[in-house]
């Protein structure tokens, strides 16, 4: 089982570690979108008044669609997110996607924010690998896999866990790189296996399609039945103006007990048309919540789906606890710093790797020179250009086409050039030299904010605005975590090895 | 001949056997595992006594789980042979029933 352990996480490692890193970071999504976009005002707009909104314009410039999708802003989101799904008749549309649009929630108009990701990119990345569909996943599931094969092969393997859960040597080599990898992971290990497996199930649908295939001829009544999505009505034909949606969401809310996050407005203007109005995770631990569909011509309830059975609900309280949008900010804030916990015992597990095997004055060999790099490459090189991402924000003009994509370009360039440029020096100052110029980046990201924006440090701290206020000093405080790896990384150190050690690290 | 054949120089293999064998295994235990845990929660959700839905989304939470130590016990049982015979034909088996009974009505 040991060696099983360390092939898993030495195979996976690199990609866990990448996933562990932006996918904790998406804990602050909404909030890493809003600091990205400093033009747009915080929402104080009800969800029926930004889903009415958001209909009058779209009535405006989309009748005929087949379906709208309308994400409404809450007190984390500060803008109304729509998709528009052209009608049949209309002129083919080329782009494989529909346009997103984001919609001032007051005044239902797109609002004039600079284009960018925002942290929909990191979110995006820590499943989809900025790999094309669906290799991206592919990779991501299998990945995770290993992570929950490494997790129930490294519990097999502790046989002295509650032992080891006490026992943190420092500068003892290889023995203290040992002693974190299982203080990190023996910690966190409810979270590791929490957040593997729920990740997992994340996209259960598409890793483990079978169980519908075999209890359903229609694959797609699954989703009928499970989630309330009704998908094969046909239009009428006949018009009929849609009625105000601002009620059917204040009623939507009362019999669903959560708040509206989501509407699906199908064939609006249309006799047939139905309004489904949907809960999500921001108001309980299920993150499916629940659906209420309505007519859209009479404005009466066609079907809702309030409840699931056991299993169902299972799954929806998985999907919620790995997106944890029901987490209040402390809560929230100690799912970061378990989401770093999870970063740090799979990089504590790769640099394990590398100590086990090094011997002094002898020269390394290929195997252990290559994974000493790829290490350098994933864990010292990601935050640069996770840092570089958001100062491309600030320091690409507002205004410049298609800056969204060179905000996404600057991170992999950034995280590229550095993974390269390592290579000419020495391992050990590659490791000090990397986490220093993290430190720069993530330290100037405060300055650079207050020198293109109007919401600085002291202008924010002065209007109360706590997200940009938090954010710097989240930035300050990675800057200082980074500073101290480069402050150690780079000290010099006698380490008296010992032989025993071999065994102990399961290697 | 003169030459005997402890004496003749090692010849190099690309593959040696016990890389075969490996390599057959983690493919056993990568892809045969998918296809043993597929066909076992997909016979167990449309077995259960409960409605469809429900049944279904058992299948689909305990997979992971079966996967893992289905993955996991390929790497632990030493015989490839016993790996290989009881992961592929639990894949077939099952498959096989499921595909017989059919989907629900």
């Amino acid at each position: 089982m040991a060696w099983i352990h360390g092939w898993l996480g030495l195979l996976a490692g690199w990609i866990l570690f990448a996933m562990f890193l932006t996918g904790t970071a998406s804990y602050f999504r909404p909030e890493i979108t809003q600091w990205m976009q400093p033009e747009q005002p915080a929402n104080r707009v009800s969800a029926a008044a930004a889903a009415q909104s958001a209909v009058r314009y779209l009535s405006r410039v989309g009748a005929g669609d087949e379906q709208w999708y309308i994400y409404l802003p809450d007190d984390r989101t500060a803008v109304t997110r729509v998709f528009a799904i052209p009608g049949a008749d209309a002129k083919p549309a080329k782009r494989p996607r529909p346009p997103e649009l984001e919609l001032d929630p007051r005044s239902g108009e797109p609002i004039h924010a600079r284009e960018t990701r925002g942290g929909e990119h990191f979110y995006r990345f820590h499943f989809q690998l900025q790999l094309p569909h669906p290799w991206g996943r592919w990779l991501a599931g299998l990945c995770a896999m290993f992570m929950l094969g490494a997790i129930v092969s490294g519990v097999v393997t502790h046989k002295r866990i509650f032992a080891d859960f006490f026992t943190l040597r420092w500068h003892k080599g290889q023995r203290s790189w040992l002693d974190a990898h299982n203080v990190s992971a023996v910690l966190a290990l409810p979270y590791h296996a929490m957040i593997t497996y729920t990740g997992l199930m994340t996209l259960v649908l598409m890793y483990m399609p079978w169980p519908i295939a075999a209890n359903y001829r229609q694959p797609a009544d699954f989703g009928k039945e499970a989630y309330g999505y009704v998908f094969d009505n046909k239009a009428s034909g006949r018009a009929a103006p849609l009625v105000a949606v601002a009620p059917l969401i204040a009623d939507a809310e009362r019999r669903l007990g959560q708040h509206a996050q989501r509407v699906v407005i199908r064939f609006p203007g249309d006799a047939a048309a139905t309004v489904a109005v949907a809960s999500g995770g921001a108001s309980g631990l299920n993150a499916r919540g629940g659906t209420v569909t309505y007519s859209g011509a009479t404005g009466r309830v066609t079907a809702a789906d309030i409840g699931a059975g056991p299993a169902l609900s299972t799954a929806g309280v998985m999907l919620g606890l790995h997106t944890a949008q029901f987490a209040a900010p402390a809560l929230r804030w100690l799912l970061f710093a378990l989401g770093l916990t999870g970063a740090a015992m799979v990089g504590t597990g790769l640099l394990l790797w590398t100590a086990a095997r090094r011997r002094p004055n002898v020269a390394p060999f290929f195997g252990l020179r290559l994974v000493e790099r790829l290490n350098i490459a994933a864990i010292a090189a990601l935050p640069i250009g996770m840092a570089s991402y958001l100062l491309a924000n600030r320091l690409i003009p507002a205004a410049a086409a298609g800056r969204a994509d060179a905000e996404v370009a600057t991170m992999f360039y950034a995280w590229g050039g550095a993974a390269l440029l390592q290579l000419a020096r020495p391992a050990k100052r590659a490791w000090c030299e990397l986490f220093a110029l993290g430190a720069l980046l993530f330290g100037a990201i405060p300055l650079v904010n207050a020198a293109t924006t109007e919401r600085g440090f002291f202008a924010s701290l002065r209007a109360g605005d706590g997200l940009f206020v938090g954010f710097d000093v989240a930035m300050l405080a990675i800057a200082a975590l980074l500073a101290a790896a480069a402050w150690s990384a780079g000290r010099e150190r006698q380490v008296k090895t010992r032989r025993k050690v071999g065994e102990l690290a399961h290697v | 001949m003169l030459m005997q054949r402890g004496q003749m120089p090692r010849r190099r293999v690309l593959i040696r056997p016990a890389a075969l064998a490996m390599l057959a295994r983690c493919i056993t235990a990568l892809l045969g595992g998918y296809a043993a845990t597929a066909a076992l929660v997909s016979l167990v959700s449309r077995l259960l006594p409960v409605s469809r839905a429900e049944a279904t989304a058992w299948g689909m939470i305990t997979s992971f789980l079966v996967y893992a130590v289905i993955g996991l016990w390929c790497f632990h049982e030493p015989k490839l042979v016993r790996v290989a015979a009881l992961i592929w034909g639990v894949a077939a088996l099952a498959g096989g029933v499921v595909w017989l009974i059919g989907a629900r009505a």
